[in-house]
């Protein structure tokens, strides 16, 4: 059976996206409708006015229509923020069979028992992601049907976050009259987008550098073994330049984009610019080096927090395949250098090269999230990936 | 066209409704007022260029001159799109008033987009905006509503004009005259309010205590009347106080500013001025700041119009700062090219959601901090590490 078009919306802090995706043929997806508007009522991955937020909605969602000619009235959600957390949760069996070799029953109760994770009523299980078996003692199995043991075990990890930060997502789609399928974590889309199987299998960081948070997941050997959120991102950036130089948040992030850079060097902070007089402010110069400091003093304390974290979880030794950027603050000029210093690894940007159609848009990166989520919505459609639960997404959206 | 630079004041019609509240504004007045249009539409766009009115087209490229079609967003889209055309036109403006009718496309859609990056730019912003009637329609009234929150996020005040209220004062009209007449209604209270602002009078009250006003002046309810012959100032305060727009008087009751001003003839006696402010004082609260100005115009010999802004959000501390702040009556308003930089900046940073505090959290004041290792993330990172920023 074919697989219908499939919606998504990325509730970002500083666009809101909608992107229509459908699978050709060959099982690979294209992207035949991007909508995106600038947020606004969203800070740092949160909705703080529904109303605001809204309009985006309904703006994206419009867009992407029209160039997809397909309705939307059913999509997926990426959502983020700084409630986003995992935890890694071990299941344990001891084989029952008399051979003590284990079954395909064996493997579907570890599971099981795995996935059920205690968290409280406030909290809600975004995915559950299988890692690896360990059969007795030997960790890094793969299958192990078949296998003799006594102990199987299982780790699973639970990507989770407030219930009620997640409903308000919900809500806006709702009030914009879009019917939410499924939610996914914003930072697993993103690398399901960009990261090559190979990069996966060599290990490798993704970090989603989005406008209010920063999302990060590693895979270790094929295997996500660390996710997160810091809620810290671009609008960070933007404000503390506002801050720094006395200036509009607007004008604040004109200079970013304009001039914005991540590094100090020779080339670039001798250099002063000038900020052309516009209604209510004068002409004015500003050190380029005085702006590259506010903004180097940022993001490498955002890498730092970042790298920290990643310490913790015991995943640096294992990234062979670096560092890879995303999102929209991966055009900051010279932030994949800022990385590649405080990470100690190769670093690059990544663009979402796993799917078709965004090879002219303006800025791909910036579309990782949403489009890697219509790839998530085509694996929860197969049923065959590692994600659960499978939920009924496909009446969302019909040729018109 | 002869233009008052030195009032700093520019009246902005948004949307077909608003331009058309403009353009009567702008030919009630005679000329000389500074007035711009916005709107989608190029075919009513040059009908109100025939005005007289300077009107823009937004949404050339997007919409083609063809409207919005009472589509919100496509008005929201095609604001943000051609913003920068009215760059232009605010040199020397501090303080602009927005018409606009909401309900439909560019009223509704444009106007919030439009005062945000007025407000943006630091520039006081009054808006005037129309409620439909509600013979429109409910889906017009809730899409009117919807957009208020929006206006008012980023509009230092807002008087809201539900137009089935003023249709009352208006009379039993016939149904297809009741948009021309009501809206003419308000244009005339407006081109009352501009005239006091901009004409020489007894009692100015100028563009400078208007915009100090407005700055802290939060939402407010707009009302007028007018009366001729003899007693015609008791008459007229009664009409003001009976006016379903000011709630029958109850806006009155409840104004913590109020902002009165009397067109008349050259025969206004200092007695009608007394029963006017003597009337309106006796209905408001004992604490309530009350500005007040006259015109004299020989046109209206024997007639007295009147008409009251009476602000709701005005908190004490405020009230205390305008009477601090604001300029002698008889100072003229002062003629600058870039608003920010003049003495409003300090009042208005006060006043202004944008305000820093202490704190440095700046835009993310009101959200959950973001702590790590006992920092606050949400402060800039210059600022926590002490790095001193050469200039």
């Amino acid at each position: 059976m074919a697989i219908p078009p499939i919606a998504a919306l990325e509730i970002g802090t500083s666009r809101t996206v909608v992107c229509v995706g459908e699978v050709d043929e060959g099982g690979r997806v294209k992207i035949t409708g991007v909508g995106s508007y600038p947020t606004t009522g969203v800070r740092k991955g949160q909705v703080v006015d529904l109303t605001q937020a809204r309009v985006g909605v309904e703006s994206a969602a419009k867009q992407a229509e029209k160039m997809s000619t397909v309705s939307i009235w059913q999509l997926l959600l990426a959502t983020s923020g700084g409630h986003i957390q995992s935890v890694v949760n071990p299941g344990m069996l001891t084989i029952r069979s008399a051979e003590r070799v284990v079954s395909r029953e064996d493997i579907e109760e570890v599971t099981e028992n795995a996935q059920s994770i205690p968290l409280d009523n406030e909290h809600q299980v975004l995915h559950t992601i299988t890692q690896s078996f360990t059969v007795d003692d030997q960790p890094g199995i793969v299958k192990p049907e078949g296998m003799r043991c006594k102990v199987l075990t299982l780790n699973v990890m639970a990507v989770h976050g407030l219930k009620s930060r997640i409903d308000n997502a919900v809500a806006v789609a709702k009030s914009a009259q879009l019917e939410v399928t499924d939610v996914a974590f914003s930072g697993i889309c993103a690398a399901l987008a960009v990261l090559s199987p190979e990069q996966r299998r060599n290990g490798v960081v993704l970090v989603d550098l989005g406008g209010g948070t920063t999302n990060y997941i590693a895979y270790c050997n094929n295997v996500i073994s660390a996710v997160g959120c810091i809620a810290v991102g671009g609008d960070h950036v933007t404000n503390d330049i506002a801050q720094a130089f006395n200036m509009t948040q607007t004008r604040a992030e004109e200079i970013k984009r304009a001039e914005g850079c991540a590094v100090l060097d020779l080339e670039t902070s001798a250099r002063r610019v000038v900020l052309p007089a516009q209604v209510g402010f004068e002409e004015r110069m500003l050190s380029c080096k005085a702006l590259h400091t506010v903004i180097n003093a940022r993001m490498d304390e955002t890498f730092h927090v970042l790298r920290s974290r990643l310490d913790e979880a015991g995943v640096l030794p294992h990234l062979g395949a670096g560092v890879v950027l995303t999102g929209g603050g991966a055009y900051l000029r010279k932030v994949s250098d800022l990385a590649q210093r405080v990470f100690g690894l190769p670093c690059r940007i990544g663009l979402p090269v796993n799917v078709d159609g965004l090879e002219n848009a303006e800025q791909p990166a910036a579309l990782s999230t949403a489009a890697g989520l219509v790839l998530y919505g085509r694996m929860t459609y197969e049923d065959r990936g590692l994600f659960s639960p499978l939920r009924n997404l496909f009446k969302g959206v019909f040729r018109r | 066209m002869s233009q008052e630079p030195q009032s700093g004041l520019l009246l902005l019609g948004v949307g077909g409704g608003g331009c058309r509240l403009a353009a009567s504004v702008l030919s009630a007045y005679g000329g000389g007022l500074r007035a711009l249009g916005v709107d989608t539409d190029a075919l009513s766009n040059r009908e109100t260029a025939a005005g007289g009115m300077t009107c823009l087209l937004f949404g050339g490229t997007l919409l083609a001159g063809h409207g919005t079609g009472g589509d919100a967003i496509k008005g929201r889209m095609v604001a943000q799109e051609d913003m920068r055309n009215l760059m232009p036109h605010l040199q020397g403006v501090r303080t602009v008033v927005v018409l606009a009718c909401l309900g439909a496309g560019t009223g509704g859609g444009a106007t919030p987009e439009i005062i945000k990056a007025l407000h943006d730019m630091g520039l006081a912003t009054v808006c005037f905006v129309t409620l439909p009637f509600a013979f429109e329609g409910e889906a017009r009234r809730k899409a009117a509503e919807r957009v208020l929150p929006m206006i008012e996020e980023n509009a230092d005040s807002m008087v809201v004009v539900p137009l089935d209220e003023l249709f009352h004062d208006a009379g039993d009209g016939l149904l297809s005259d009741a948009i021309q007449i009501t809206e003419g209604l308000v244009a005339a209270g407006i081109t009352l309010l501009w005239r006091l602002l901009t004409k020489p009078g007894f009692i100015r009250l100028d563009a400078e205590r208007l915009h100090a006003m407005v700055l802290k002046g939060g939402n407010a309810r707009f009302g007028f009347s007018s009366a001729d012959g003899p007693g015609r100032a008791e008459r007229a305060v009664a009409a003001l106080r009976a006016s379903r727009l000011l709630r029958s008087g109850d806006a009155l009751a409840k104004a913590n500013a109020l902002l009165v001003g009397i067109l008349a003839g050259s025969d206004l006696r200092l007695s009608e001025v007394g029963e006017v402010m003597g009337q309106l004082r006796g209905v408001c609260k004992s604490d309530c700041t009350i500005e007040m100005g006259t015109v004299l115009d020989a046109r209206f010999d024997g007639r007295i119009e009147l008409v009251a802004l009476a602000f709701e959000s005005w908190t004490a501390a405020a009230k205390l700062e305008s009477r601090k702040d604001a300029p002698p009556v008889q100072e003229p308003p002062v003629a600058d090219a870039f608003p920010i930089q003049s003495g409003s900046k300090k009042s208005r940073n006060k006043s202004s959601k944008l305000s820093l505090n202490a704190s440095g959290r700046g835009k993310f004041q009101n959200v959950e901090p973001t702590i790590y290792d006992g920092q606050d993330l949400d402060v800039p990172t210059f600022l926590r590490r002490g790095i001193t920023l050469e200039r």
